[in-house]
């Protein structure tokens, strides 16, 4: 039944591998790769001008993802729907025993080993949440996108890894699912109205979720609106990253000239909270390019999306470009305090390989996308 | 066909309508972290304005001083001592390993050992310092200081080291201290610092919270090579509080070295029944506290941790141990209230006990004989509890157990306590997913099969018999002491249990016989199981501590160990001008003090 849907929208021939590499976004590629090198050298610069320990494995780190993306833009489309809903179910599994087998740092329960490797289940449901509403949306008649069960189905593919996050307890993936579920909801015609009435049914149910909440998630909250209350918390980190932002200025203090965060007072400085270090040295110009460059990654991700005619790849590709956005938004807003201490890296840049790997499959599945799901494609 | 496109058409300008709304969206939250950016970096930039070139802002952290634990009169079994420490950073120092083998010339360290720092110094910022070593002279520090200017990065300072005063026989209890092994962003910072020392066991761990403090902040500014030029602001770190626990520290070390001696796996309990306040928790074998807190090597911390008898095991709260026939006197005390039992009744016992089949055979083949639950105490009669057991039945005989203090903790302190075992078939139907068998009654009934109870619990349960009351343990030391309730059965049927175990002690012959303390000295009452269990308390008229005593070798007499731990308390007492050495004034007039309400 799928194929017969999948040739209804196209019936040309299958595309040969230079057609497919011709038809890759090379600058979305492009730009990706500047992203990345911002990120060595910014890691060179951390670790007082050395490559060692983070700026060489970074890079590397990048170029195999890099070999992924494009591997996986010369794959079939259908492939990746056939993938959608197993992967999903494999990503629902693996949260669901991450309570009795995942291992355990400081009370919060989040990481699987499988033998010398460890990974998030929940980096690998931010992928399979995209692919599954992609794939639920693509078979859903138009007429029926607006019927209430068919609005509750795709709720309860978001609300189940959302509920199983909360447990680990990761307040910070939970939010990320909720606003990339509901992103894709409406990019996908869901009625407005049903977005009225849940914003309507959240206001009223907030106090609810604080009395649900746990003690350090509220403590958390608390913090933030207030951070003078814990200045050795979370607020210390914000202050940190708040003092060598101011430091830095508009012109900044220069390439590896961040003796703020140099000293090492910025902690998680090559992780989420590197935007201080390049605030520092590159100044309120270096964040504003930093920030345009994503804004351009976004809006031709976005683009990508509009080119394409099966819904499975628009919806692809808008979720990827999505998930881009969120990280960027989080962290930033995090750095320079808008929001609560919440772990999440800046795409690309920090050192990290989940997130890193996440982005750039997330990454590759838009660009199968955009290969197979424009006209002509197959 | 036409339809089909023209939907597609209209979702597409759908899709792109609404790719447009969310893209706004989107600008207007990266417009919002810019705006953020430009109040902080521009707008902000001269809050930081009047610090000199090349000089920047810290906040650094100060840890908190870590609270003492002190024993019942005062005496300080856990401080902080004051050690000089030498780290090196690495971005002064330039040539790690050229300037450590400098300072070999006034410290020990072999060429393994700098190995060895200049590969931690690899693993984190070239700006962090890390510790050389620490327990160091004054000598050393003055030729150290005398050398400086040889020796760039090298920075000799102060730091508090935990210290245990208390030696090996209250390593269980006190606990110890160890680094912070992982921590997330969320973490409180000072557990980035990695003088930083949290409770891994005992009262160390059970009472982190209050002996831990809370850290304090330094606002300083800092010139280009990393020195304090000017203190902007500080907030004071809160010391932790001194936790003062109910241990008698002198009766303890006492209790230690007669553990140590006995060459065998044990552990001991005793309760003050008044307050419920542990005087003594030992358990044998131990460690050295000292050597765990000033650094332990991973090779001799993995001999501990995977000896065969367990050192690091606290087996007075975490050994669980079947009861054997101490456990008898709770079949008796549900029989009597149940009215399956009445305190004068005799029962015949022939040597075994047939049951649906199977034999139980008693301690003694050719039998007891005709026995009174009194008689049968004192002599631990099985088939007596047998068929007592049998005319009970499960459920009421584990609701007794648990009454009187099995299966179950009072999270008093010590996070390694263990619960132990009272089964019942609801247990046994979701454990083993089997139904209960009458057999495993009788076996309950005298103590075995499935049923386990730690030394506490054996000690909190001859409290409870000894006063009639809930005696619910405790570790720390509070004024201000209530009675604890009634346990709701009846005096009459309680007392006949106890003279029971009076008469096991004290009457010729008696199975606990090796108890008691001798003439001129108080009444111990006690009931014995085999001989690697004991439970009693002393004086028998007006009871004062309660006690439990576990031998894991089956030669070695528990209750030989009670009877000296007893002599020792009784000694103590006696120096003490018959003063009892608890707090809160309550006087031991036995099981009517201290009435509930």
């Amino acid at each position: 039944m799928m194929d017969a849907l999948f040739s209804a929208w196209s019936t040309s021939r299958p595309l040969r591998l230079s057609d497919k590499l011709w038809r890759i976004h090379w600058p979305v590629l492009l730009t990706v790769c500047l992203l990345a090198g911002i990120g060595t050298a910014t890691l060179y610069s951390v670790s007082g001008g050395s490559f060692q320990p983070w700026a060489e494995r970074h890079t590397l780190r990048f170029l195999v993802m890099l070999g992924i993306v494009v591997a996986m833009a010369t794959v079939r489309l259908d492939v990746w729907m056939k993938l959608a809903y197993p992967a999903y179910l494999a990503a629902l599994v693996m949260l669901a025993l991450v309570p009795f087998v995942g291992s355990e740092a400081l009370g919060a329960k989040r990481w699987i080993d499988v033998g010398p490797i460890s990974f998030q289940p929940s980096e690998l449901m931010k992928l399979a949440l995209v692919a599954a509403l992609a794939r639920f949306y693509f078979q859903l008649p138009l007429e029926k996108i607006g019927k209430p069960q068919y609005v509750l189905a795709p709720l309860l593919l978001i609300g189940v890894p959302v509920f199983l996050t909360m447990q680990q307890p990761d307040l910070g993936s939970a939010c990320l699912f909720v606003a990339l579920g509901l992103a894709l909801m409406f990019l996908a015609g869901v009625p407005l109205r049903y977005f009225a009435l849940g914003g309507l049914i959240a206001i009223a149910s907030l106090p609810v979720i604080w009395s649900g909440m746990h003690d350090y998630q509220k403590r958390r909250v608390e913090v933030f609106i207030n951070p003078g209350m814990d200045p050795l918390g979370s607020g210390y980190h914000i202050t940190q990253s708040k003092i060598a932002l101011g430091a830095g200025g508009v012109a900044g203090k220069g390439f590896m000239q961040g003796t703020q965060s140099q000293l090492d007072f910025v902690p998680e400085k090559h992780t989420d909270f590197i935007a201080s270090i390049i605030g520092e040295e590159w100044g309120f110009k270096g964040m504003l390019f930093l920030i345009a460059i994503y804004g351009l990654l976004i809006l031709m991700m976005m683009i990508m999306a509009q080119r394409c005619e099966n819904r499975f790849a628009r919806l692809a590709i808008a979720g990827s470009a999505t998930t881009f956005f969120l990280y960027v938004f989080f962290n930033l807003a995090m750095v320079t305090g808008l929001v609560p201490v919440v772990g999440i890296p800046l795409p690309l840049v920090s050192y990290g390989g989940t997130s890193m790997t996440t982005l750039m499959i997330g990454l590759g599945l838009a660009m199968s996308a955009y290969v197979h799901g424009r006209a002509g494609g197959r | 066909m036409t339809d089909t496109s023209d939907g597609d058409r209209r979702q597409l300008d759908q899709f792109t309508r609404r790719s447009l709304l969310l893209g706004g969206v989107q600008a207007a939250g990266l417009g919002l972290v810019g705006w953020r950016l430009f109040d902080l970096q521009v707008m902000g930039a001269h809050r930081y304005g009047p610090l000199a070139e090349n000089n920047r802002l810290n906040l650094q952290v100060v840890a908190p001083k870590r609270g003492r634990i002190l024993d019942r009169s005062g005496r300080v079994l856990a401080d902080n001592e004051q050690v000089f420490r030498v780290t090196i950073t690495p971005a002064l120092a330039k040539n790690v390993g050229g300037v450590l083998r400098r300072v070999s010339r006034i410290l020990p360290l072999t060429d393994d050992e700098i190995a060895k720092i200049v590969a931690r110094t690899r693993k984190q910022g070239r700006n962090v310092p890390t510790t050389v070593a620490s327990d160091l002279s004054f000598e050393q520090v003055a030729h150290l200081n005398l050398a400086a200017p040889s020796l760039p990065g090298i920075n000799t300072e102060f730091a508090l080291r935990r210290r245990y005063l208390g030696g090996s026989s209250l390593c269980h209890v006190v606990g110890f201290v160890g680094s912070v092994e992982r921590f997330t962003i969320d973490d409180d910072a000072v557990a980035r610092l990695p003088e930083m020392r949290i409770g891994k066991s005992g009262a160390e761990l059970g009472f982190d919270g209050d002996l831990r403090g809370t850290g304090g902040t330094q606002k300083v500014e800092v010139d280009a090579r990393g020195r304090v030029v000017r203190n902007l602001e500080t907030v004071d770190p809160v010391a932790g509080r001194d936790v003062t626990l109910t241990i008698d520290s002198e009766l303890q070390q006492l209790v230690g070295e007669r553990l140590q001696s006995g060459g065998t796996a044990a552990a001991a309990v005793l309760l003050d029944i008044q307050t419920g306040g542990i005087v003594v928790m030992a358990s044998a074998p131990g460690f050295d506290p000292g050597a765990i807190a000033g650094g332990i090597t991973t090779a001799d911390w993995q001999k501990l941790a995977q000896s065969e008898d367990k050192p690091l095991l606290n087996r007075a709260v975490a050994g669980q141990y079947a009861p054997g026939s101490t456990f008898v006197v709770v079949t008796a005390l549900a029989a009597l209230e149940a009215g399956v039992l009445s305190p004068g009744e005799r029962i015949v016992c022939d040597g075994e006990y047939e049951y649906r089949g199977d034999v139980y055979r008693c301690s003694k083949r050719e039998g007891h004989g005709s026995l009174s639950l009194h008689e049968a105490i004192s002599s631990s009669c099985e088939v007596f509890f047998c068929e007592v057991a049998a005319r009970l039945g499960i459920a009421r005989l584990s609701a007794a157990a648990r009454a009187l203090g099995l299966g179950s903790t009072w999270n008093f302190g010590l996070s390694e306590e263990k619960s132990g075992l009272v089964p019942d078939p609801d247990w046994k139907r979701g454990n083993l997913n089997a139904a209960w068998l009458g057999g495993e009654t009788l076996l309950t009934g005298i103590g075995q099969g499935y049923l386990q109870a730690t030394p506490l619990q054996l000690a909190v349960m001859a409290a409870r018999l000894a006063s009639g009351r809930r005696v619910v343990p405790v570790l720390e030391k509070r004024d201000g002491i209530s009675g604890f309730v009634p346990l709701g059965f009846s005096e009459v049927h309680i007392d006949a249990v106890r003279q029971g175990m009076a008469a096991a002690v004290n009457d010729q012959g008696g199975s606990a016989e090796e108890a008691k303390l001798g003439a001129g000295r108080p009444v111990v009452a006690g009931k014995a199981g085999a001989s690697k269990i004991f439970i009693g308390y002393e004086p028998a008229e007006t009871p004062r501590y309660a006690i439990a005593t576990v031998v894991e070798r089956s030669n070695a007499s528990a209750a030989l160990l009670a009877r000296d731990i007893l002599n020792f308390a009784v000694d103590r007492a006696d120096h003490a001008g018959g003063k009892t050495p608890q707090g809160g004034g309550v006087s031991p007039t036995g099981d009517d003090t201290g009435k509930a309400g």
